[in-house]
């Protein structure tokens, strides 16, 4: 019988710091024979794994790149498990299981595009902090995920710049026609741009019409983030938040990422803010 | 079944079983091991813990680690056990880890070692809703005994029977069991030990051809639609958070996975492969530890006592009858019991049906 708790060997074989505490992770299946090209690891955008490493335990990470038969983690140090992963090197190993959740909602996305009908067809992401990294593997194959047609914006707000996540990258993103906007939390002498939470870029910037909204960043962003989206007029059901919540199993048992009726491992990490809008603790 | 005829069985089934079922201690009655068929008490009483921990140990390990590599505990011991005595309330909850766990590799390894008869007394059960005339058919067993005379003696602790009837004898002789065999497994049990006198009862799963209980359904809207705070501001203004209600709930059954270094090896002695050794260990957990719903840097979910009750009820009260079609609460009454403030589920029911 398949089990659900049964971790597969990955080695790293690439690390790249991000900033002081944070570090991209590159790995590739141990066993050649298991494929993440294939079936055996298919994952989609907005979806995460659980890593583990025996004896500092397991925990969730949303994978934020797939390049062939490798994957990528991005991934901040800031307890047991992330601790002892950042001081391992290339070639060491670590377990992953999953993809758990559902990802974020892109199938009829892309066939909107495809149906060349003007509907809501582009996107608008606001994220914070971390919140970056489960949008990276859909802004990196916006072609593939979204249709060539489609347009990107993000918003996306950093306590320092220095804090800024795959920030070689965004020339890149722009050049491929994603409008990035930045904010910091507070000023700073070597920053130029906007300063302000990250609801400030709604006012600063011209918002991207025929929209749906991913949303993704630390708990106490998401209120204000959904107050500025209903002002510029985004229907509930185009608005997407994915949850961070504590996990154990990744596959609706153990009841740690419970929020109201649904289970964030399983039924989320993405909901459809008119689903939850009503969820008692979930926003 | 006369209580000779019950001796028999119960020995045969001890041949090749270890034999748990409700005993009297110190008045109350608890689940052990029974040894001598003396020991055994079928009078329908509900014991002070459920029998979650056969179903759902405390702890059990999942794999031993080398390295990142998780293999199945090699002294992973899988001891055939009766279960001798399981009350109706208790059987219900173990439709629900059934369902829960259905794709548990471990849970399913420990199941199909268990034999589990039940056990009914008429007048010991109706604390709360009367037990249903259908019920058998929807209850999960290998083997049933009935007793549906008189009850043989007095109430259980704690525990009213004041809108119980006794129902009147069926079927059988005054004090004899009536028995019934509920899967494949009790039917070569019973016909092993000599006995063919039971009923076969086919197992209609779960849920009844009705549907979940009305009741149940209202009090699953109400949380949902008509949250009213009063209630949970009013439960978390007593309820200290101990979580023995958790604890002794048959359908609580979250847990955690912890790893557990191994101790005791020296660098001498160790394995060459890795010194990196250990077992991964799930264990029960409860919504109202402190860490249950922490994120590193502290964040907590569930951080006030409300929201802990809350979190409690809409486990049994929603996601499971949303996911199972069944209702997470068995109407035992031992969180009730248990609680140093007297919280009582039955009272906050009502609160929340009249809310
Ligand atoms: C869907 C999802 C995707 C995530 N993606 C990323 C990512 O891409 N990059 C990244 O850096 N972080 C991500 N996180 C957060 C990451 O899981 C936590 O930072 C991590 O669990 C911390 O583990 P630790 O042992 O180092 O911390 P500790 O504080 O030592 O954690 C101890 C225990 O708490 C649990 N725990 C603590 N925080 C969390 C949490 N946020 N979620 C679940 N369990 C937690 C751990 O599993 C462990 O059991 C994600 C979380 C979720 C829910
Ligand atoms: S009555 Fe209390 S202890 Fe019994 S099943 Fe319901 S919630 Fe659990
Ligand atoms: S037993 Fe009572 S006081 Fe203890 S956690 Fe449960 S409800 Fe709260
Ligand atoms: S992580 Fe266990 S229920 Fe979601």
């Amino acid at each position: 019988m398949r089990n659900s708790y049964q971790t597969i060997p990955a080695v790293i074989t690439k690390i790249s710091p991000q900033t002081d505490n944070i570090k991209l992770f590159r790995f590739e299946f141990e066993k050649k024979s298991f494929k993440i090209s294939g079936d055996d690891f298919i994952f989609r955008p907005g979806q995460f794994l659980i890593l583990s490493l025996p004896g500092w335990g397991e925990a969730p990470f949303a994978p934020c790149n797939r390049l062939g038969e490798e994957l990528e983690l991005c991934v901040r140090s800031v307890g047991r498990l992330t601790r002892k992963l950042h001081s391992l090197k290339i070639g060491d190993k670590v377990g992953l299981r999953g993809p758990y959740g559902n990802g974020w909602p892109l199938n009829d996305l892309s066939q909107i595009a495809n149906s060349k009908s003007s509907e809501k067809k582009n996107l608008l992401i606001i994220v914070g902090g971390l919140g970056l990294i489960p949008l990276r593997t859909l802004i990196l194959g916006k072609k593939e995920f979204l249709g060539k047609d489609a347009k990107i914006q993000i918003f996306y707000g950093a306590k320092h710049p220095s804090e800024m996540l795959f920030s070689s990258e965004y020339k890149d993103w722009r050049k491929n026609g994603v409008d990035l906007q930045l904010t910091i939390d507070a000023s700073c002498p070597e920053w130029r741009g906007c300063v302000g939470l990250v609801t400030k870029l709604f006012d600063a910037a011209k918002v991207v019409e025929n929209a749906r909204a991913f949303v993704c960043g630390p708990p106490v962003m998401y209120k204000s983030v959904i107050e500025k989206l209903k002002e510029k007029k985004f229907e509930e059901e185009d608005i997407y938040l994915s949850f961070e919540r504590r996990m154990h199993c990744g596959i609706g048992v153990c009841q740690h990422c419970g929020v109201g009726n649904f289970y964030t491992c399983k039924h989320g990490p993405v909901f459809e803010y008119g689903l939850i809008k009503n969820t008692l603790g979930a926003i | 079944m006369n209580n000779a005829q019950l001796r028999k069985f119960f020995d045969k089934i001890k041949e090749d079983r270890v034999v748990f079922g409700p005993a009297i201690q110190d008045g109350k009655t608890i689940i052990k091991k029974i040894d001598d068929f003396r020991d055994l008490k079928l009078d329908g009483r509900l014991p002070i813990f459920s029998f979650k921990r056969f179903f759902l140990p405390e702890k059990e390990s999942l794999f031993e680690y080398v390295g990142v590599n998780l293999s199945k505990p090699s002294e992973r011991k899988t001891q055939k056990i009766a279960l001798f005595g399981v009350n109706a309330r208790d059987l219900k909850s173990i439709l629900i880890y059934d369902q829960v766990f259905e794709k548990d590799p471990w849970y399913q390894e420990r199941r199909e070692n268990i034999l589990v008869i039940g056990q009914m007394s008429a007048t010991s059960e109706g604390k709360w809703e009367k037990i249903e005339e259908d019920l058998f058919e929807h209850l999960s067993f290998d083997i049933f005994l009935a007793r549906f005379a008189p009850a043989l003696d007095g109430l259980s602790p704690g525990e009213s029977t004041r809108d119980s009837e006794p129902k009147r004898a069926r079927i059988s002789g005054d004090n004899d069991l009536t028995v019934f065999s509920g899967s494949v497994l009790g039917r070569e049990v019973l016909e092993n030990s000599g006995y063919n006198d039971f009923i076969h009862i086919q197992f209609s799963g779960p849920v009844k051809e009705k549907g979940i209980d009305k009741r149940m359904l209202r009090i699953k809207e109400k949380l949902e639609k008509q949250h009213d705070q009063a209630i949970w501001d009013r439960l978390g203004a007593r309820c200290i958070e101990c979580g023995k209600c958790s604890i002794v709930c048959p359908t609580c059954f979250c847990f955690r996975i912890d790893d557990q270094a191994e101790l005791g090896r020296g660098r001498a002695e160790r394995d060459d492969r890795s010194d990196n050794q250990g077992t991964r260990n799930r264990c029960w957990d409860s919504c109202f530890y402190q860490e249950f719903s922490e994120l590193s840097g502290g964040h907590k979910f569930l951080n006030t006592t409300a929201k802990k009750i809350h979190f409690w009820y809409f486990h049994k009260f929603v996601r499971i009858p949303e996911e199972f079609d069944m209702v997470g609460c068995v109407g035992c009454g031992r969180c009730a019991e248990v609680c140093p403030v007297g919280i009582d589920i039955k009272e906050v029911l009502k609160e929340i049906e009249e809310s």
